[in-house]
Formats: C-alpha cells, structure tokens, sequence
C-alpha cells in the first residue's frame, strides 16, 4: 500500500487475492454477529415451543384459551387462562386510556407551544422518567399509590386494575411522549407556513395538518407504548392485587386482576420443573410473545400504510373516498352510543346525560365562539397535561428521594445485608448489579455494533437483510419476562450454567442487543458517504475504511445507544428472576457459575415479602434510581455534546 | 399615481433579525391589480420584504420591525392587527411547492373550512372554482380524492395557488414560485399569473430577470436591504435610472 512511486506490480497480484480473502473473512464475521438476533428469536420460539407444547397437548388449547379459571396449584388443577388474558388487556387499555392523551398533548406542548427554554428543561425530564427502573415504578405504586387508593375508594385494598393501569401508563408515557414528538417536529416547516399563510391559528394548523401528517409517527409511538405496557411484569405484578379474576362487572375498575406476565413473575420461581403447571406457564409464555409481536408487526404495517397513503406511491385505497366517509360517520356514532351505555352503567342516568350535555354544549360552542377562543381553551389543556405529567414525575422522585437519603449512610453502601435485609446493606446487591450488566454489555457491544456494521456496510437492502431487521424488530418487542423464562429453559437448564452470573449476563445481552444494533445502525448512517468514498478511493480496503474512518466518526452515537442499554440492564429485574439471582447473599460471587444478588431484586423483595424494613426499601430505591438516572443523565449529556461538536 | 390605488405600501420599514437588518427604509408603492416583481440578488431582502406583508416574519423569533406597512391604507404592523383575518386576504404561495399530506380535494377545501364553511355542496363549489381558478381543474377532475403529493412539481405548484385562491383573497405573494419546477410547468404558471391579475394583485419575488420581465407590469430591484429603484418593468429594463439596476440587469453582478 506504500508504494507509491511502483506501479510494476500487476492488479490482480497475490497481495490483492490475500487481501480479498481477508475482507471475505472479515464480511463473514459480521453476517455471523448479524444473525445472532435471529437466531435468538427463533430459540426462544422453539424453547417456548418445547416447553409449552406438553401442557397444550394435555390441557387441550381451547380449555387452555377460553377457560375462565386459572388454579394450578389446587387439588383438582384448572388451567384456564381467559381471565389472566382480560386482565392483561384491561390493564393495557387502561394504561392507554391515561397515557394517550398525556402523551400526545404533552408531544404537542413540547414540539409546537413551549418557547425553546422550556423545551430544552422538558425534553431531559421526560427522558429521565424513560429511565426509572420498572420495579421503581412498582414500589411507589406498591407504597403510595395503593395506600393512596385504597383510603380514597375505601377499599380493603388499593391493590386494583386501576392501580395498575396508572403505574403503567406513567411508564408508557416517556415511549409515547418522545415517539410522537420527533414524529410531530419531523413535520416539513413548509406545511406550517401554508396553513398559517392561508390564515389559521395554531390551533388549526396543529390539528388540521400537523397532526394529520405526523399520524404514521404517533400511531407508531402508541403502539410502542402499548407494547410496553403489555409486557411490563415487576410494575403490574406489585400493584394489580394478581387475583385471578374477570372483574365483575367487567368495567370495574377497582376490582383486582391478574396479567399474563406477572403470572409467570410470581409462579416460575415456585413451580416443579416438568409438570403441567411448568409446561403451562411456558404456553403462557408463548401466548404473551404472540401478542406482543402481533401488535409490533401490526405497528410496522400500520404505518407502511399511512405513509404510502399520504405520499400517493400505494396502490387504489382499500376503500373508495365516499365509502370511507360513510364508515367514519357510522363509527363515530357507534362511538357515542357505547360511550353513552358504558355511562349510564357505570354511573347511572345522570352521568349519561352529563356527557350528552357536554357533547351537545361543545358543538353548539363551536358554532359559537371564535378559533382564537378555542386555540386559548385547547393550549391551556395541552399545558395542563404536560404540568400533570412533570407533577407526576416530581412526584415519585420527591417521595423516593425524602424518604431514602435517611437511608444512605456508609455501612448501608458498604456491607452485607442482615435479618432479611432489614438492617445491614446492600453491597453485594450492587457489586452484583454492576457485574450483571458489565457483562451483558461485554457481550452485547461486539455483536451488536458488529451487526449494525453488516447491516450498514456490507450489504445492500435486500432479503439478507430484510430477515436480519424483522428478527431484531420481534426480539425487541419480546416481553422481558419472556427472556426471563427463555434463560432459565436454555442457559440454566438445557446448557447447564445454573441459575448464575453468567447466565443472567447472558439474558441481559440479548436483551438489550436490539437497541445496541439499532443506535449503532443509526450512528452508522449519520456518519455521510462522501467520507467513505474519500478513504476508499485512497485505495484503502473496505475493513480499514470501517475502522479507521467510519467507527471513530460513529462513535459517540454508539457510545449513547450503549450507556441507554446498560441503563436498561441495570434497571430490570424479569429476566434475572430466574436465571442469576438471589435474595440475600452475605459474600460476593467467586466465579460466573454462581448466582448473585442485585439492586432490583433485591427491592422488589424487600417491598413485597419483608415487612419492617421501610428505611431499607426506600433507601435501596434510591440507590437503584441514582444509579440508572445517572447512567441516563450522562447518555442525554454525551448527545448534546455530540450534536453540539459534530459538524459534516 | 393615487393613493388609493395602492393595494400594498410600506414607508420606512426596516427589519431586523435579531442585530441584523435586513431591510433598509424601504418605500414600495405596489400597484392595485397589477403583477410587481421584486428582483434581485441572493440574500438582498426580497423574500423577506414578501413575508412583510402577511406578516409571517412573525414566525421567526427575535425578527422586530420598524415603520409602516399599509394594506389598502390600512396600517398593518400592530399588534391589534388581525393577523388570521389578514392572512386570509392576503394569500401566499411558496418557493417549494408546498401541498398537505392529504388529498387534492381536502387541500382545496382547507382553507375555507378552517374560516368556517362547514355546508358540503358550498365546499364543493369553491374546491371547484378555486381550482378552475389556477388553470388545473381539467387535470385532477377525475381524481380529487387522490393524494395531493402523488401530483408532478408543477401541478402541485398550481394547487398550492388553487388553496390560495380559495379562501378568497384580494392579493397573492408569489416567493419563487417557479424555482422548483422545469421551464413548461413555469411556463404554465407564468401564463396563469398574467390571467390572475384581473381578480387579483399579484406580487412575485423571482431570482428570475426573464421572468419578470415577461409577467409583471411593474418591478421592484432590491439590493443589501434597500429597494434601490421601482418603476414600471420596461422602463427597469429598458432604461434604469440607477447604474446598480443596470449592471444587475446586465448581468455585470449577481
């Protein structure tokens, strides 16, 4: 490659063969890396497959899916999941039912209202909620929220599907907010412009057009949301009350109910491998991935769609214009009516009449006043819903932080845990939670970037990489209970590591390998073309120009996506349940073959089956929040950094 | 010429965008039904002057204005100014071709529902005078529930000048309009601009000295800021009284 000033040598001399070979060899590596995602999936198919199958077979697959009663553990065994699947759909539709219209009003506010400051105030906040560990989530839920619930409604427990769908949809809400606000400011400035120009206020400009053409995004951040939500366990599990039951009347929303996912939560750990009971919380499983990636593939199609739709590349519309009109008339008053029943059910006459009232006052109104009037009324409620959502926010951080910094002092941070964790501290629960997630990223990182330099670099988009994408898609829309059980079938026992440090790393990597492929991807793409060609048309191999020109240029984008990911690792306790750790462990482990103690864990038992260690719980909450906030704190920093310095 | 003849005049408007000025004391007399063109090198304040007059500098921050702008004698600079109501009478079509993410029809019809209309038959009626109106009522006929952006550059320019018409203005500002579009969908719109000016007043910034030349009746040349001479088109090109225009006109800069 030096000689410069020799140009003897012929072009297809053995130098050039053995570098081809090299490059052959290097392109062979990352397609290997790159399909790691999907043969992940496909395991965890085929395990929940072979686990589940047996108890499928025995129960039989409608008794399994339509039967009402769920009591594996009786005398005489039911099997029947109806009522865990109408838990987990009520609790999801009601996580929606707060989460959707904070979140795209909170969207709104910060994409189209807030003056700059205020964005740039809000924007690391909302981030920051993103990053508080579900099991957080679920001891605040646990402490104040049910408590706050239960004296309210006077129930004998605040335990309830509404308890659970609060918890929820606040932990849908960063997904939502954030999904739809690049969506909403992803809209050409030329689109404001012209409505403005014709002489519409903001208001109508943000509903008329804006919105509109954002729909693909925000239906997309809806659905995300959604899927978190049905795979949320920790949160769910402390909050819903896990009766077992349809709620009676089914819009009862302080009846307790129990979800797919914290089923599996509370009874894997407790179950004889191989018998029946084993067998069905796999096809539970199993069940509980179906859904969760019919509702990601359906979030692909959907916007395919949109966006087809509103550029005019799709075929003739599904249905005719005037058709469509008709079936939006008949829908919307469809709508209406099962609004109006639900009402007068749940509250009698008077509160039907209340909302055909307010229905007949808001057209009437509309008639009335001018769009001005209506844009001050819409923005003061947009700026009511974004002050609800930093409140709430406020709100669990304050109540964690004043009640754990009594906690901390240097003993707590320092030694073992004594009498259940009590008193003593959680040392061990730390060191454990950083070896857990130091080696998921260890693991995790090479392939990751390693998958994303395939996908970006080596290949041109085709069916190669259509499989690769899809695959990583489905194993980032797996439920992370799923992983749980996933690692404890394959890495504990059908590999044989036991419930290990090795084990649990393991599990984390694959959890978090999507979002590393992806921000690698994308800091990949960023990096722009023309200083490719410029080092390629040096005569510099296509590995050297990776190395040495494009990685160094992506860096900091696959340093942020890699800080999110340990955050994630760190802060999730499903699918460590089972494959790596354990309550109360005086020693640190001697080698990866043995389990260990880590900070989630360690607070969801502590909140759920210790009492008397208030100070403690708090305390390791605080610990727990610290770390995985700051660990966000420091990837939203280094963004900013990067989007500041960065220049092509 | 008479005062109330006018449709647009400003007198001493300067502008700034934050410690920048960007418009210099400028004094325009634009002409009621006529075409004006504002001429002139990249960056000399055309544009911005355009987007004086429906005030959607008021969309750029820290923009602040000085002096007076007078629409139909009207001063419009104010803050009690209905800038909505102001909008609708004073229409706008933009450099890009700029059509919503929606259907033709629903593009046509955005504008009037917005200020109100709400009867079905009477949206009709305008969406189909709007378009008569910007010469492309024959192409989309047959296809209004289309999407607007499945159209081709020039035919989206053209309904972008439909939407405008439709809310009813009295005046349309024109930034660029052809810049984006090849020379027989410019020829298209030059050709509706000439026809548009009985109904309306027509005022057109364009990078464009044929262009202007061949469309308006009257021309503005702009340079750094300042309006440095506006005069009937064949006297600006033809005999300018400023050798700034001239050399501009001849090609010797910009």
């Amino acid at each position: 490659m030096h000689r410069m000033n020799d140009h003897s040598s012929s072009l297809s001399s053995p130098a050039g063969i053995s570098r081809q070979k090299k490059e052959s060899v290097i392109t062979g590596i990352w397609l290997a890396t790159a399909l790691v995602a999907v043969i992940t999936i496909i395991l965890i198919l085929g395990f929940l497959l072979k686990e589940g199958l047996p108890a499928l077979l025995e129960i039989g697959l409608r008794e399994f899916l339509f039967e009402e009663i769920w009591t594996p553990t009786s005398v005489e065994p039911s099997y029947g999941i109806l009522s865990l699947i109408i838990g987990t759909i009520l609790v999801t539709l009601g996580a929606m039912v707060i989460a959707v219209p904070l979140g795209i009003g909170s969207a709104i506010f910060i994409a189209e209202i807030a003056p700059r400051s205020v964005r740039e105030a809000i924007k690391p906040a909302i981030e920051l909620l993103a990053g508080i560990p579900s099991v957080v989530y679920g001891f605040f839920g646990l402490v104040v929220l049910t408590n706050w619930l239960r004296i309210t409604f006077d129930l004998s427990s605040g335990a309830t599907w509404l308890a659970g769908s609060i918890i929820l949809g606040i932990m849908a809400l960063p997904t939502i907010i954030s999904v739809s606000e690049d969506a909403i400011t992803s809209v050409p400035q030329e689109y404001r412009a012209a409505s403005l120009a014709l002489g519409a206020t903001r208001w109508q400009t943000i509903i008329g057009v804006i919105i509109p053409a954002a729909l693909s995004g925000i239906t997309a951040a809806v659905i995300l949301g959604m899927g978190r939500a049905i795979g949320e366990t920790m949160a769910v599990l402390m909050v819903t009350g896990n009766a077992a039951i349809i709620p009676d009347p089914l819009w009862n929303i302080l009846s307790p109910v129990r979800t797919l996912t914290a089923t599996l939560g509370i009874e894997m750990g407790e179950v004889a491998i191989g018998s029946t009971h084993y067998h069905a919380l796999f096809a539970i499983a199993l069940v509980l991935l179906l859904i969760a990636l019919i509702i990601n593939l359906s979030a692909t199609v959907i916007l395919g769609r949109i966006r087809n739709a509103q550029m005019g590349t799709g075929k003739t519309p599904f249905l005719s214009h005037e058709v469509k009109g008709k079936v939006k008339t008949v829908c919307l008053w469809l709508a209406c009516i099962l609004l109006i029943g639900v009402l007068t059910v749940i509250s009698g006459l008077s509160g039907a009449l209340l909302l055909i009232g307010a229905i007949g006052a808001y057209l009437l109104i509309q008639r009335i006043i001018t769009p001005k009037i209506t844009e001050k009324i819409a923005f003061g409620m947009i700026t009511a819903a974004t002050g609800l959502v930093l409140f709430t926010l406020f709100v669990i951080l304050f109540d964690i932080v004043s009640n754990g910094l009594s906690a901390i002092t240097w003993e707590f941070l320092t030694e073992g845990p004594r009498d259940l964790g009590r008193s003593g501290g959680i040392f061990p629960a730390i060191v454990g939670t950083i070896y857990l997630v130091v080696g998921a990223i260890a693991i995790a990182l090479p392939i990751g970037v390693g998958a994303a330099i395939y996908l970006n670099e080596y290949t041109i988009e085709g069916k190669m990489t259509k499989i690769i994408r899809t695959g990583n898609d489905l194993l980032n829309g797996t439920p992370s209970i799923v992983f749980g059980l996933f690692g404890f079938a394959f890495l504990v026992i059908f590999v044989g590591l036991g419930v290990s440090l090795l084990a649990g790393q393991i599990t984390l990597a694959l959890m978090v390998l999507p979002t590393i492929i992806r921000t690698s991807e994308e800091a990949l793409k960023s990096v722009p073309d023309s200083l490719r060609h410029g080092s390629l048309a040096l005569g510099a191999t296509r590995w050297h120009t990776i190395s040495r020109v494009v990685l160094p240029a992506a860096a900091p984008g696959i340093l942020t996506g890699t800080i999110l990911s340990i955050g994630r690792a760190a802060g999730e306790t499903a699918p460590l349940l089972f494959t790596a750790v354990v309550f109360s462990k005086r020693f640190l482990p001697d080698s990866v073959f043995e389990p260990v103690m880590a900070l989630p864990y360690h607070l969801f038992i502590l909140a759920t089956n210790v009492p008397g260690a208030d100070t403690q719980k708090y305390g390791t909450a605080l610990v727990l929040l610290i770390l995985v906030t700051g660990i966000y704190a420091v990837a939203v920093l280094m963004r900013k950094h990067a989007q500041n310095t960065v220049r092509w | 010429m008479k005062q109330q003849d006018n449709a647009l005049e400003t007198k001493a408007l300067n502008l700034y965008y934050g410690s920048a000025q960007a418009l210099i004391d400028v004094d325009i007399q634009i002409p009621k039904n006529q075409v004006t063109a504002l001429i002139g090198p990249s960056g000399c304040g055309k544009s911005t002057l355009l987007r004086c007059f429906n005030r959607m500098n008021d969309l750029i921050p820290d923009c602040t204005i000085s002096g007076s702008i007078l629409y139909h004698g009207e001063e419009i600079t104010g803050r009690s100014t209905d800038v909505v109501e102001l909008r609708k009478r004073i229409g706008m079509v933009f450099q890009q071709p700029n059509p919503f993410p929606k259907s033709i029809y629903e593009n046509v019809i955005y504008g009037p529902k917005v200020h109100g209309v709400r009867d079905r038959k009477q949206l009709d009626e305008i969406a189909e005078k709007s378009l008569k109106g910007a010469a492309i009522w024959e192409e989309v006929r047959e296809r209004l529930h289309d999407a607007a952006r499945g159209l081709s550059g020039g035919q989206q320019q053209r309904l972008c000048i439909a939407r405008t018409l439709s809310v009813g203005p009295d005046i349309i500002l024109m930034d660029e309009p052809c810049s984006a579009l090849d020379p027989i969908a410019t020829a298209k719109i030059e050709n509706l601009i000439t026809e548009l000016k009985d109904e309306y007043t027509v005022v057109i910034v364009t990078h464009n000295m044929q262009q202007a030349a061949r469309v308006s009746d009257y021309t503005g040349f702009m340079y750094m800021g300042r309006l440095i001479e506006f005069d009937s088109t064949p006297v600006i090109f033809e005999k300018p009284k400023e050798e700034l225009t001239e050399n501009y006109i001849t090609g010797r800069f910009g």
